[in-house]
């Protein structure tokens, strides 16, 4: 670990050197929500100076690393400063306060496109603002955590969703599923649904979402499903949002 | 032996698992998530001890419902009672003993550092599994000794700038009482006390900027100093959590840490806030015994999981000794 001023795109983004163009994607957005102005996070540590250099220094990250030839460059200048974790190239700080690295290819010539612009993903201030689509950008998280908790049920559902950071609105729009018929899933409130067919399609849209892979978890639930189907009652879970 | 071996093997782990929970603000339902972690444990069958260390608003007896107790931290603090054991009482829960709180005198709560080191060396003798202590609100430096010498120190916060700010605060008081105790050279521990003024004149902006500085006034302090960074491996837990949005607060904190100490914390899990959890405050009963099925004693029982993964025991340094 090494102050800031030494770190390098990498420890910025806090990836590890041979991560793909998707964890670094990943972590951009982490790191831009995490560091954005009024950032819960930043509370109390990281005050306006501070904070805006953070914000800078991810950007140029970003800049470097979603570049597929700034970022090849980049990796040959960081390896001839040596493996070592330790070995910065001489006058970092120096440099980067200048306004950037002399060792590294020029910009604007690239042949390759420019890195594509990203949205900025809401601090974690505002709720509302989460764009939907921003399903790949969220911090990865074992989903299958909630397939341990027991029985995937529908509350387990609404967990692995919670947990990826989504509201049903947003499976909604990724999917293209009226909310209704996935909040009706999540509260096994199967006798509002359609077909078994539809039901399984939905089932297998809204586990993709949520980062679960169908083959594991669909045949316990459209067992479940069944049973309580056959059964002809409702089985709904302690009911919460 | 190495500490991984201990770990993974129940029998050659002689001492229990010490978890401390803090977080520097009260409020934000620490009692409340050693209560419930301690009965999640005690219902997979692991003998659990809790120990109520909050200084000023001892309540932990209250959340697990037993009555007020006769024997007391106070009493080993005082000296009355030297055997620790002898204070724990059961509780309604199976293989759950409870170490209540001082009531009441405060003159009494604070013992001396000396009474500390041994209050720490008596509860890893205690015949447990887990002792998990309540650590209560605020940054006092016996607190910070527990959790310094707990195997896993969790900060309890809240989506709210009050506790994210205390979190901050009692991370960076456990962050220089490590370094301080563990470099020794008078020419360190000034820059580092220089250091904890955040205008100090160095222009040290964060506690990973002063790795600089260590290691410029002796690289031997400033390798004790990355070693004893690397071995401060705080867990956090996010409390009362209403959106999905705010459950990222918990990677965001992580990251800041990284930043802004150099440290690697875990993001231990995040609790939701749930009406059920209130129910079982007023039914002083844990909520992962009266609710098993409600989402927060799911969260709850997740957390309690991880607490006792042996793979994950088996990644985990030895901490401090008190």
């Amino acid at each position: 670990m090494r102050p800031l001023a030494e770190q390098d795109h990498y420890e910025v983004l806090e990836v590890a050197r041979d991560a793909s163009f998707e964890d670094v994607e990943r972590a951009y957005r982490v790191a831009q929500a995490t560091y954005a102005e009024d950032s819960l996070a930043l509370y109390s540590v990281f005050g306006g100076e501070d904070a805006e250099v953070l914000r800078e220094r991810i950007e140029l990250a970003w800049s470097v690393l979603s570049d597929v030839e700034r970022r090849r460059a980049y990796d040959v200048l960081l390896a001839r400063g040596g493996a070592s974790p330790q070995a910065t190239p001489v006058g970092f700080r120096e440099r980067f306060s200048a306004g950037g690295f002399e060792d590294e290819p020029a910009p604007a010539p690239r042949a390759s496109a420019p890195p594509k612009p990203l949205a900025p993903l809401s601090p974690l201030r505002a709720p509302e603002r989460l764009r939907p689509l921003a399903v790949e950008a969220l911090e990865p998280v074992d989903a299958h955590e909630d397939l341990s908790d027991g029985e995937l049920d529908g509350a387990a559902l609404r967990r692995a969703r919670t947990r990826r950071g989504l509201d049903l609105e947003q499976i909604a729009g990724v999917t293209k599923i009226n909310p209704m018929y996935l909040r009706c899933l999540e509260e096994e409130r199967f006798e509002d649904l359609p077909s078994p067919v539809y039901v399984r399609g939905f089932l297998v849209s809204y586990l993709r979402c949520c980062g679960i892979d169908p083959a594991s978890a669909v045949p316990g639930f459209m067992a479940r499903y069944e049973t309580i189907r056959s059964a002809g009652k409702k089985a709904r879970p302690p009911g919460r949002p | 032996m190495p500490a991984s071996d201990h770990a993974l093997d129940p029998v050659l782990r002689k001492r229990p698992r010490l978890v401390a929970v803090g977080g520097g603000k009260g409020g934000v339902g620490k009692t409340f998530v050693v209560a419930n972690l301690a009965a999640a444990l005690a219902r997979t069958g692991q003998s659990v001890v809790v120990v109520d260390a909050d200084l000023e608003g001892a309540n932990l007896h209250t959340a697990l419902g037993v009555g007020s107790p006769r024997a007391s931290l106070a009493d080993y603090v005082a000296r009355r009672e030297d055997d620790v054991g002898k204070l724990a009482s059961d509780t309604a829960i199976p293989n759950l003993r409870l170490i209540a709180g001082t009531q009441a005198n405060l003159a009494e709560a604070q013992p001396s550092e000396e009474r500390r080191e041994q209050l720490l060396e008596a509860l890893v003798r205690l015949p447990a599994r887990f002792v998990l202590i309540d650590l209560g609100a605020g940054n006092h430096a016996a607190l910070i000794d527990y959790f310094l010498a707990a195997d896993d120190g969790i900060v309890v916060l809240t989506p709210e700038p009050t506790s994210v700010e205390n979190a901050y605060a009692f991370l960076r008081a456990a962050f220089y009482r490590r370094m301080r105790r563990c470099l020794e050279q008078p020419a360190v521990r000034r820059v580092i006390a220089e250091a904890m003024d955040q205008r100090n004149e160095r222009g040290i902006r964060t506690p990973l900027d002063l790795l600089r500085e260590v290691q410029a006034i002796d690289p031997r302090a400033g390798a004790a100093y990355l070693a004893a960074m690397a071995r401060f491996r705080p867990s956090l837990v996010v409390n009362e959590v209403r959106t999905a949005e705010e459950i990222k607060l918990g990677f965001a904190v992580k990251s800041v840490c990284r930043k802004y100490f150099g440290i690697d914390a875990e993001y231990l899990g995040y609790v939701n806030h749930d009406e059920a959890a209130r129910r079982s405050v007023l039914a002083r009963r844990p909520l992962v015994e009266l609710m098993p099925g409600s989402d927060a004693a799911v969260y709850l029982e997740r957390i309690a999981r991880k607490l006792a993964d042996p793979a994950r025991l088996a990644t985990q340094a030895a901490p401090d000794t008190a």
